[in-house]
């Protein structure tokens, strides 16, 4: 007679000092996930204006014999970019599948709710209100920005679970681009035009120093959710059964949206405004991977590094040598996906 | 009342400016025109155009939204939430883009008459995507709930704004003779704009007020509505046609302006009266009184830049959306 954990499909495996009991069929899938996003990465690297062979992207990459232009073109130009669009897609896609959990409802995405607007307001103001700061504080006042439109929603809400939540959140949201193009109307026409280029949602401009930046505030948002999945896992069983478990709900979900906001609201002040991500990553995780909010967690990543790496090198390629920014190609194959969603709902809205 | 409240805020409004005009002066230039003196010169060739522009659409923003609210029967329904400003932004912006194209092989078609077509064009996106709206809010059991209605409009206008930003950025020319209409002013047009307006708002109004009667039996609900012997789907599809001509003139006008559509009816019914006869026309009022007013405080608030209106709008107008939506179920 087997243990219930190994009839449920979990195998125990040791590393070193450390055991851990995981699930053949999510590692195997999410494994294969990541796959197929370095061999996208690849592709993407090797595609542009200037066409670079498999052999010599690997060479420049892995420090062998390239010539000093192929090494620029990848290292300078193209790694950031697509490090940046993984990075950012799995920061998204995570805030996503937090935000989703702790609602229970499948139609909330921190960037409907008005997260991306408080953020894009809160990196305005310290853009222009105090022009010496460095970068590393650009995500500190986004997070402010985008908390603060986060607790907005709630307390107007009440109730986290309904969906008049999604529905306050887009008028919030509305409410707070008013207020982004009063700005826009009325600053400085330079002040104008950098604000633009920013808010398009374009990773046209990623480069080294963003990086370390966003991957900071992505790996503290990340460790908090991971750490808090059992948990998490708990309090979907419904608010008593969770408190009779020992989750102490209310700690739990203010650090759970404290965590997804705050990763939107440092994708959102890399690289602009990217929509849809963290509403389509879960869902596409659901479905392949399913399982417990680890699995989850961690295939929502990898759906949403995917994704917008998709986006991107489309609105790259597609048009060359125009760019179509990413969030507008996001914005057209995740429209949809979300009647897709509410199709699904239809009996029960 | 309310005509004279329009009254007066036209007044004001023809008044205000880089120079004041008084009251006495505006009426006088008005009924007395006289080409020589400066303030009326002003007053009728430089602001009487925007005021124009700003009754059209503003009365044309307010029965639209008391028709879309009645159509729904969804206190949210709104040419901006609903997803028919963005619909007839699209349709304008494809038709500058690819309409040059398409009409080269038709000489009778040349520049002027695109610029003429616009309303026309424009009516036909919002009808478009308020059909499209209407088609995929629909499904399910419980038909049209005012929360499906409103996630499919938001769903469909971000699809259809990210189709018209595409355009936009592969043809900067295009977007630099339309930036500012895109982001809702009513300042820089002409007569010739108003002309081709006009015959399409009053279309729109007309159809309007012929299917108020029908509409008021539609809303004690489709059985007692085919009982009393309206025929629901064609009601639906004269609505339908009535709501796109009217947000089509205004989009055409002022760009995509928000919210006047949503705050308006539920002033007159809270106040005035539920009989859509009644309440059509009062909306119309209304909707100019509040559009004009808008547009008065984004000339005047920090003169001599200019606000955007559909910011102001927005501004007054989401609070009462929010207001709503957090008292829905």
């Amino acid at each position: 007679m087997r243990a219930p954990s190994y009839r449920a499909g979990y195998r125990r495996t040791t590393l070193g000092p450390l055991a851990f009991r995981v699930r053949l069929r999510p590692l195997v899938i999410c494994l294969a996930l990541a796959g197929a996003m370095l061999a996208g990465a690849l592709w993407a690297l090797m595609h542009g204006s200037l066409h670079i062979p498999t052999g010599a992207a690997i060479a420049a990459l892995t420090g062998g014999e390239a010539n000093r232009e192929v090494l620029h073109i990848i290292m300078e130009v193209r790694l950031p970019r697509v490090l940046m669009a993984m990075l950012i897609g799995a920061m998204l896609g995570l805030a996503g599948a937090a935000m989703q959990t702790l609602t229970r409802n499948g139609l909330a995405d921190p960037g409907l709710i008005g997260v991306k607007e408080g953020a894009s307001i809160g990196v305005l103001l310290v853009l222009f209100g105090a022009p010496g700061l460095s970068l590393g504080w650009r995500p500190v006042a986004g997070l402010a920005g985008g908390l603060s439109a986060a607790l907005l929603v709630c307390a107007l809400a009440r109730d986290l679970s309904g969906l008049r939540f999604v529905l306050v959140g887009i008028g919030l949201s509305w409410l707070l681009s008013a207020v982004l193009l009063i700005f826009l109307t009325t600053a400085d026409i330079n002040d104008v035009e950098t604000a633009l280029l920013w808010l398009a949602g374009s990773l046209h401009n990623a480069a080294w120093p963003m990086l370390p930046v966003a991957a900071l505030w992505g790996a503290l948002g990340a460790l908090t959710l991971a750490a808090t999945a059992r948990q998490a896992d708990a309090a979907l069983l419904g608010d008593a059964a969770a408190s009779g478990l020992g989750v102490r709900l209310k700690g739990l979900n203010g650090l759970r949206l404290a965590s997804s906001a705050l990763m939107t609201a440092a994708a959102v002040s890399c690289v602009g405004s990217l929509g849809f991500v963290g509403l389509m990553a879960p869902h596409m995780a659901r479905l392949m991977v399913g399982g417990g909010q680890g699995a989850l967690l961690t295939g929502s990543a990898l759906c949403g590094g995917f994704l917008v790496l998709a986006a991107d090198t489309f609105g790259r390629l597609a048009f060359a040598p125009l760019q179509i920014p990413a969030g507008i190609v996001m914005a057209v194959f995740g429209v949809p996906v979300f009647l897709l969603l509410l199709w699904h709902r239809r009996d029960r809205l | 009342m309310a005509p004279m409240l329009l009254a007066g805020i036209a007044l004001a409004y023809l008044g205000f400016g880089a120079r004041v005009i008084p009251p006495a002066t505006v009426i006088e230039a008005l009924f007395a025109f006289d080409p020589t003196r400066f303030d009326h010169k002003v007053v009728v060739e430089l602001r009487m155009v925007r005021l124009l522009v700003g009754l059209l659409a503003g009365a044309s923003l307010g029965v639209c939204g008391a028709l879309l609210q009645a159509i729904t029967r969804n206190p949210l329904g709104e040419p901006h939430v609903l997803g028919l400003n963005a619909g007839a932004v699209l349709a304008v912006v494809s038709s500058i883009t690819f309409g040059p194209a398409l009409a080269s092989g038709f000489p009778a078609v040349s520049g002027p008459v695109l610029i003429a077509a616009r309303p026309v064009v424009a009516a036909c996106g919002a009808a478009a995507m308020f059909a499209l709206v209407l088609a995929t809010a629909s499904a399910g059991r419980q038909g049209l709930t005012p929360l499906k209605v409103t996630l499919c409009g938001i769903a469909l206008s971000s699809f259809a704004a990210a189709l018209t930003s595409a355009q936009l950025i592969l043809d900067d020319q295009t977007l630099a003779t339309i930036r500012l209409w895109l982001a809702g002013d009513l300042s820089g047009q002409s007569y010739a704009a108003l002309r081709g307006a006009v015959p399409v708002c009053l279309l729109g109004f007309g159809l309007a007020c012929a299917i108020a009667g029908r509409l008021n039996a539609m809303a004690l609900g489709d059985g007692v509505a085919s009982g009393l012997g309206v025929d629901l789907v064609r009601t639906r599809w004269a609505g339908l046609a009535a709501a796109g001509l009217l947000c089509g003139a205004a989009v055409s006008l002022a760009g995509p302006i928000g919210f006047v559509g949503l705050v308006v009816p539920h002033v007159v019914r809270a106040c005035i009266t539920r009989d859509l006869r009644l309440l059509l026309p009062l909306s119309a009022v209304l909707g100019a009184c509040l559009l004009l007013a808008a547009d008065l405080a984004a000339r005047s608030l920090l003169a001599p830049r200019e606000l955007a209106t559909g910011a102001l709008t927005a501004l007054v107008g989401v609070p009462v959306f929010l207001a709503l939506a957090a008292r829905s179920r």
